[in-house]
């Protein structure tokens, strides 16, 4: 009974193709959106996690901030520099590693090939604390760093880019910069991180005094940065109290001035950005939803513009023996049957548009089950809440007056 | 009273309609009417008579105000429960409408075979039923057409076929060649013959005395009651 039921539900959606895809719209609309934020978000996760994973749980990082200086006195750019560094290696008891860095764009030349990686004013010291393991050739030595030697390490794809290989034969080559020539002593292993902020395999790595001396106009004060390594992880907000007393005092404010820099520990940075993450794929399924529900309603209207169709059919079907619930039935299972036929195209839809986002490399994304099944469920909601109504209202029909409509 | 003959006994049956401001119509007054098993009736009367308020009420379509309804000797008239209602609906009960009332996006055998489904038969029992049915009214070779491919004629007698489904203990049809030519009129009522003939009770409202002639007897009503059980046509009733 129930198959006939709906069976007949199915015949009479594909009497009207036309108006059940038009209503169908609206749930393949809010499904694919659905599935798409989802996706959205799982990718803005998984960035964040590639992002981070070079620091270890123990890396703190210094920052400029704007501030400082007296009440009322105009913002300063940050003050922080590679003597900061050396002063919280000194002082701290708590540090065990420190290293100034200093980030810029610069467009590299090799005879014809020319690429615009980051690059990297780097000290010894920073392949430790960030993770990052050399595969061909070397690494800076401390007096080529002071003497701010021409020297400059590869990141695996800045390697690939400028020579189309990462090998050994790159090492001794020269590059310009900026009309300076500089030499190649190394190549990083590749690191895999596809992350957009610091993505070290398409990177360049030049000695930090070398970046700041020779290849930044503005001295790049305004964007070094000291990373730092703490001995213990317990230690790690006394190590960011104690850090920040020493830059007060290096950088002479008084108790009534603010910080004019920031502290923040890895384990925090990560988790600030993956809770922005998750409130941006909160809100982006508000909107799904949003889209749900009116396309909801769409179908509801659809439904009752049915029902208002076949008044007459309700009364003959009345008149030879269709109970309220078979009615009732039938029509729940035709709104139902339209959202599930939606829902199914959604999800097809939405896995095409996630294809199709991640051709064009415009913003990572995730296919999830929880996307499709969320996506999926509500639409299978939809269809039964917003149904409903239209089908209850056609079950009460006074079969006579049903009959009598024209 | 226990009449095993009486397929329908109507006592003292009144039914009015509520105007929106509470103005009651009364439309059927105090009305009593047998009909035999077997027999051939015709409902006439004048228009705003209250004959297809009858027959929806004996339909069981709409609920009476008051009274009693015995069908086949049981008494239904205080029944309110839509499944028991949709019950004698579908199996004991055949309608037949002036307008046909087929479904137009489904073949003429679907549409037999409706109350059967209704009813929870197997599909290829109900099809292999309502085929011989189609048959028997002449419409074998047009099972498979839609509605609006058959004249007038033959959508009214696949409407009979499909009030035969399910082997009703009566057949209630209201102005069955209103909207037919009088040659397919004909047809149709030679088709009730051969029903009665093969012993269904048919029960016809018709204001058309030629339709009515075909009736075993004429029943007349008059502002909601019945005014003669069996009414002869006169010379002046034109046919």
């Amino acid at each position: 009974m129930i198959i006939e039921i709906i069976k007949m539900a199915f015949q009479a959606l594909v009497s009207s193709k036309v108006r059940s895809f038009l209503s169908m719209l609206g749930i393949i609309i809010g499904v694919c959106t659905v599935i798409v934020v989802f996706a959205i978000g799982q990718g803005a996760e998984k960035d964040i996690a590639d992002q981070y994973k070079n620091l270890s749980v123990n890396t703190i990082m210094v920052m400029g901030s704007m501030g400082g200086g007296m009440p009322g006195q105009a913002a300063t750019s940050s003050k922080i520099s590679e003597d900061d560094a050396e002063a919280i290696l000194d002082k701290s008891s708590y540090i065990t590693t420190a290293a100034a860095i200093v980030q810029t764009s610069a467009t590299v030349i090799y005879d014809d090939a020319e690429s615009s990686p980051s690059l990297i004013g780097v000290n010894e010291a920073f392949f430790d604390i960030s993770n990052l393991n050399i595969e061909y050739g070397r690494i800076f030595t401390e007096d080529e760093n002071t003497e701010s030697s021409s020297l400059i390490i590869l990141g695996s794809t800045a390697a690939e880019d400028l020579f189309g290989t990462a090998s050994m034969s790159v090492i001794g080559e020269v590059v310009t910069i900026n009309n300076k020539k500089l030499q190649i002593i190394g190549i990083m292993e590749e690191n895999d991180s596809s992350s957009t902020m610091l993505d070290y395999d398409s990177s360049v790595f030049v000695p930090y005094n070398y970046a700041k001396e020779k290849l930044m106009s503005g001295g790049g004060r305004e964007n070094v940065r000291i990373m730092a390594l703490v001995d213990d992880v317990d230690n790690i907000d006394l190590a960011i109290d104690e850090v920040t007393d020493i830059l007060r005092a290096e950088h002479g404010l008084s108790s009534w001035d603010d910080d004019d820099f920031s502290v923040m520990d890895a384990g925090s940075m990560v988790e600030a950005a993956q809770s922005s993450a998750s409130t941006i794929t909160m809100l982006l399924t508000l909107v799904a939803i949003v889209v749900l529900i009116v396309s909801g309603i769409g179908i509801m209207n659809v439904m009752f513009v049915t029902v208002a169709e076949r008044i007459k059919e309700i009364g003959i079907a009345k008149a030879i023996g269709g109970t309220q619930q078979e009615i009732l039935g039938q029509f729940l299972s035709e709104s139902v049957m339209l959202s599930m036929i939606g829902g199914i195209l959604g999800v097809i839809t939405g896995q095409v548009a996630l294809m199709i986002i991640d051709q064009m490399n415009l913003i990572s994304v995730v296919s999830s089950f929880e996307g499709i099944a969320i996506g999926f469920g509500f639409s299978v909601v939809v269809g039964i809440f917003f149904g409903f109504y239209p089908a209850l209202k056609a079950s009460r029909l006074d079969p006579v007056d049903a009959l009598r409509s024209e | 009273m226990e009449n095993k003959d009486l397929i329908i006994k109507l006592e003292d049956v009144h039914k009015s309609y509520y105007l929106a401001n509470g103005e009651e119509i009364p439309v059927l007054r105090g009305l009593n009417l047998e009909v035999r098993r077997g027999e051939f009736a015709a409902i006439m009367g004048e228009s705003g008579g209250g004959k297809t308020t009858l027959l929806n009420i004996i339909g069981c379509l709409h609920p009476l105000s008051s009274g009693r309804y015995f069908f086949d000797g049981e008494d239904i008239g205080e029944v309110r429960d839509d499944f028991t209602l949709a019950f004698i609906r579908n199996k004991k009960i055949g309608f037949v409408f002036q307008q046909f009332n087929l479904l137009s996006r489904m073949t003429a055998l679907n549409n037999v075979c409706l109350p059967a489904v209704y009813a929870g038969m197997d599909r290829s029992e109900r099809e292999e039923k309502a085929t011989k049915i189609l048959e028997s009214v002449g419409l074998g070779e047009r099972i498979f057409h839609k509605p609006t491919e058959l004249s007038g004629g033959q959508q009214q007698r696949v409407a009979i076929a499909r009030s035969l489904m399910n082997e009703p203990d009566i057949l209630l049809a209201d102005e069955p060649t209103g909207a037919l030519d009088s040659k397919s009129g004909h047809e149709i009522m030679q088709i009730f013959l051969d029903l009665k003939k093969r012993g269904k009770t048919i029960l016809m409202v018709t204001h058309t005395p030629e339709v009515a002639k075909y009736a075993d007897r004429i029943i007349y009503v008059r502002d909601g009651k019945i005014v003669d059980n069996d009414y002869k046509l006169k010379r002046s009733d034109d046919y």
